[in-house]
């Protein structure tokens, strides 16, 4: 039994991963539910989504509860946070995204709240959209958190089930950079924490 | 495949497409509307038709994609209205129909489905209804099992994926059997649910056998009639067999709770957590209502306790009948306060009103953080920020500071916010125009009205043909993108091949409006020419702003052709006008100096327009 929450926002592809993980698991006969929650906006609007391995009837995780949040960007990170279970671990992407009504009022980001509220957990750092660029293919950062999520153990499943899913989640031309990036993302995960599994 | 629909990427629909058509037995990975549109092919069914809506779009994504495969014939209509009459022709000839729509499409639909009501169908007919609680993307939350049973068609509620699927394929056995509609009322937490679904066997469809039939015409003598018919329908669907398929009854305790759909899916988690305990009754019928043993079954609690989402549907069916058989318990429901009557439910909320009923602790945590906000924004590239702010500019230009600006339902609803403040008046699809009637009627003051073109189709042009014979004075403008792009892209019927096109501007044209101009809004300076032309004239003008969707054009090409913008410094005058007239999401200012996020960036340009940036700052980035 696990509850993972993924935040984002629209267009970093937030829901192809949490479809990985989820057709991994029904390829292991597992009952997955996942829900998806996002506002009117398309594309740079806030996303979440939230997925449960085990014989659940909610989609919805309860406070407080989550065994994981993966986070694609900072700002969503922290307004997941409440999901979180008390030693519950953030996967962090370290992207900002800047909301427009912080541009219009001349604002910043909120750097310094987010950096306090994260000290209060523990924290894995994953520089998702560095290594995707380096890859040569900044669309597959997505597929980084992947492997990083993998890496810790928590989702319980087999890693060919995982890139099996990748492999039916995308189209042929995609399958070697999202390969790569699964690996190169579980060992993102391990160097920056290496007992987490 | 058709083009024309750009519902996600390529793959993904692809593999939607192969993962329904599997055979039975397979487990598949589904989301709810995707069960649906599995559900229909396992059941038979031969024509199918929607109007795009949230949370119900993803079934006609879909059916565009694989109906052929299915032997389905299914059609985008221009309303629900049209849908549900296309699905009960259908019908009337002995073949099963769908028709399928969010929750205030089918207030659009809803004077034929009272009719249908009356008629009866011949095929099995099932209308679906996701309704949205909590509003997620809708102007109400009203609850659609009230439809249902103020017309008297039978209402049933799934509450997961897998039961979304077996629902809809009962639903059609029911329906054939009684010859009477049935009702799906879906929700958000059920359609746009993924869960494992298993697939089931696919029956075989039925033949056309039309036989002409007084009970489709409506006129009052055969109305008349009709009245017994359906009741004697409504008598039928009491049956137990039908009962016993749609409800479950578990667990033993002197604690009845009485649930149905969504709401159901919360309740054992949150009983758990508590450690308090019930026996569940699960309604999937819930109109008509499974009398005796609703009854047997409260006769034997001590605590009744109603949890549904919506509003006290299934509850005050059931407290009537008590009334009626003079049987009194402690009910708690939404009737007396004890649970909320608006939004949808979560394990959370169910533990907060549980543990009151039970008398048992439970301490809401305070939630931590009150961080910015992320509202909801055009897309990078959208071609409604430029038309918005053009519109802006001219206004500005032409001394009009607080014009009446109706808008309607779509992404384009979104000038509401700031910094264009272009939305004054948004109640349901099409109402931008006839408000605007009524503002021209009530006031002198300025009226420019914001619609887009697939609104425009769906309930638009009776507004305009009325606005225009009645010597209405305002401008309108029609935000063309050529899709229906909020709920994912879907086509209008602007598309081409292989639909006909219908051309707006001839529409338009056609009504006799003669003051019509049609615009790229990416050329600002044509396009703010055009608005101030149509400001200064006198009587209905229309304006056709016609620009692809950012996200199809982007679907249309490669990301490699993409010129990203960046701000040079040395010529930025920090005037902030792109930042806060323009509004970008791809921009943004990090101590005091603006940005441009290369990884938002669409490369539309508009913003490098000496009407956004008068000191030519914004470039192609090396």
């Amino acid at each position: 039994m696990v509850s993972i929450v993924f935040a984002g926002v629209g267009g970093q592809g937030v829901v192809t991963v949490a479809n990985i993980v989820g057709r991994a698991a029904v390829a292991e006969n597992k009952n997955v539910l996942m829900t998806e929650l996002h506002g009117m906006a398309q594309r740079g609007g806030r996303i979440s989504v939230e997925i449960r391995i085990g014989n659940y009837h909610s989609a919805i995780i309860p406070d407080y509860t989550a065994d994981a949040l993966v986070g694609f960007e900072e700002l969503e990170t922290l307004h997941n946070i409440s999901k979180l279970k008390s030693d519950g671990l953030i996967l962090l992407n370290r992207r900002r995204i800047h909301p427009v009504t912080l541009t219009m009022m001349l604002r910043g980001y909120p750097e310094e709240e987010i950096e306090r509220e994260l000290k209060k957990h523990s924290v894995v750092t994953i520089e998702a959209d560095k290594t995707a660029l380096e890859l040569g293919n900044k669309r597959a950062a997505n597929t980084i958190m992947v492997g990083a999520l993998f890496a810790t153990g928590l989702l319980g499943l087999r890693e060919e089930s995982i890139t099996g899913a990748i492999k039916r989640s995308l189209s042929q031309r995609h399958w070697d950079v999202n390969l790569q990036a699964f690996s190169e993302g579980k060992k993102l995960s391990l160097l920056e924490a290496p007992g987490i599994s | 495949m058709r083009d024309g629909i750009s519902s996600g990427e390529g793959s993904r629909t692809e593999m939607v497409y192969d993962s329904l058509l599997e055979p039975e037995g397979k487990m598949e990975f589904l989301l709810g509307n995707e069960a649906v549109a599995r559900g229909i092919y396992e059941a038979g069914v031969s024509v199918a038709s929607t109007y795009p809506g949230t949370p119900s779009s993803e079934i006609g994504d879909v059916l565009f994609l694989v109906s052929e495969r299915m032997g389905i014939k299914f059609e985008f209509a221009t309303n629900e209205k049209v849908a549900l009459e296309i699905a009960a022709a259908a019908s009337s000839g002995g073949l099963r129909s769908f028709v399928f729509m969010k929750h205030v499409g089918l207030n659009v639909a809803m004077d034929s489905f009272v009719s249908l009501a009356g008629s009866g169908i011949k095929g099995g007919m099932v209308v679906f209804s996701a309704d949205d609680p909590s509003m997620h993307s809708s102007q109400n939350e009203q609850d659609n099992r009230y439809l249902g049973k103020f017309a008297r068609i039978v209402v049933i509620e799934p509450s997961s994926p897998q039961e979304l699927k077996d629902f809809v394929v009962e639903a059609f056995e029911l329906s054939e059997e009684i010859g009477h509609p049935v009702l799906i009322r879906s929700v958000t937490r059920v359609s746009h649910v993924r869960a494992n679904v298993e697939l089931g066997e696919l029956r075989n469809k039925n033949e056309w056998n039309y036989k002409k039939d007084p009970s489709f015409v409506l006129i009052p003598e055969n109305a008349y009639k009709a009245q017994a018919e359906i009741s004697k329908r409504i008598e039928m669907a009491k049956s137990r067999k039908y009962q016993s398929t749609f409800n479950t009854i578990y667990g033993d305790s002197p604690n009845l709770i009485i649930t149905s759909g969504s709401a159901y899916n919360y309740i054992d988690e949150a009983l758990q957590l508590l450690k308090a305990d019930a026996r569940i009754m699960k309604i999937g019928m819930s109109f008509p209502i499974d009398s005796d043993t609703i009854l047997r079954e409260i006769k034997n609690a001590e605590r009744v306790i109603f949890v549904e989402e919506g509003g006290p549907f299934i509850e005050e069916q059931v407290l009537s009948l008590c009334a009626l058989n003079s049987v009194n318990k402690k009910f708690y429901g939404k009737m007396n306060g004890s649970v909320p009557l608006s939004y949808e439910m979560d394990v959370n909320r169910t533990m907060e009103f549980l543990s009151k009923i039970y008398g048992l602790p439970y301490e809401t945590k305070e939630k931590p953080l009150d961080l910015a906000q992320r509202p909801p924004v055009l897309c990078p590239g959208c071609p409604h920020r430029a038309t918005y702010y053009v519109a802006k500019m001219a206004l500005k230009q032409r001394g009009i500071k607080n014009p009446i600006a109706p808008t309607d339902i779509g992404c384009y609803t979104l000038g509401y916010y700031e910094p264009y403040l272009l939305g004054d008046f948004c109640f349901s699809m099409g109402s931008s125009i006839g408000s605007s009637s009524g503002y021209s009627m009530s006031t002198g003051e300025k009226v420019i009205s914001f619609i887009g073109d697939s609104t425009f189709f769906h309930s638009g042009i009776p507004a305009l043909v009325s606005a225009y014979h009645n010597n209405h004075n305002f401008l309108l403008v029609v935000m063309d993108n050529s899709t229906t792009a909020m709920t994912g892209g879907q086509p209008t019927p602007e598309t081409s091949s292989p639909f006909k096109r219908v051309d707006i501007e001839r529409v338009v044209r056609g009504i006799g409006i003669e003051n019509v101009f049609t615009i790229d809004p990416y050329d600002l300076k044509t396009s703010l020419d055009t608005f101030k032309k149509a400001l200064d004239s006198e009587g209905l003008s229309v304006i056709i702003s016609k620009r692809d969707c950012a996200l199809n054009a982007d679907r249309n090409r490669s990301p490699d052709e993409i010129k990203v913008f960046q701000v040079n410094q040395d010529k930025c005058n920090l005037c902030y006008n792109c930042v806060k007239n323009f509004a970008c999401a791809a921009l943004y200012v990090e101590d005091g100096i603006v940005n441009i996020d290369p990884e938002l960036c669409d490369g539309c340009s508009v913003c490098s327009d000496p009407l956004v940036c008068p000191f030519n700052a914004i470039e192609v980035r090396d």
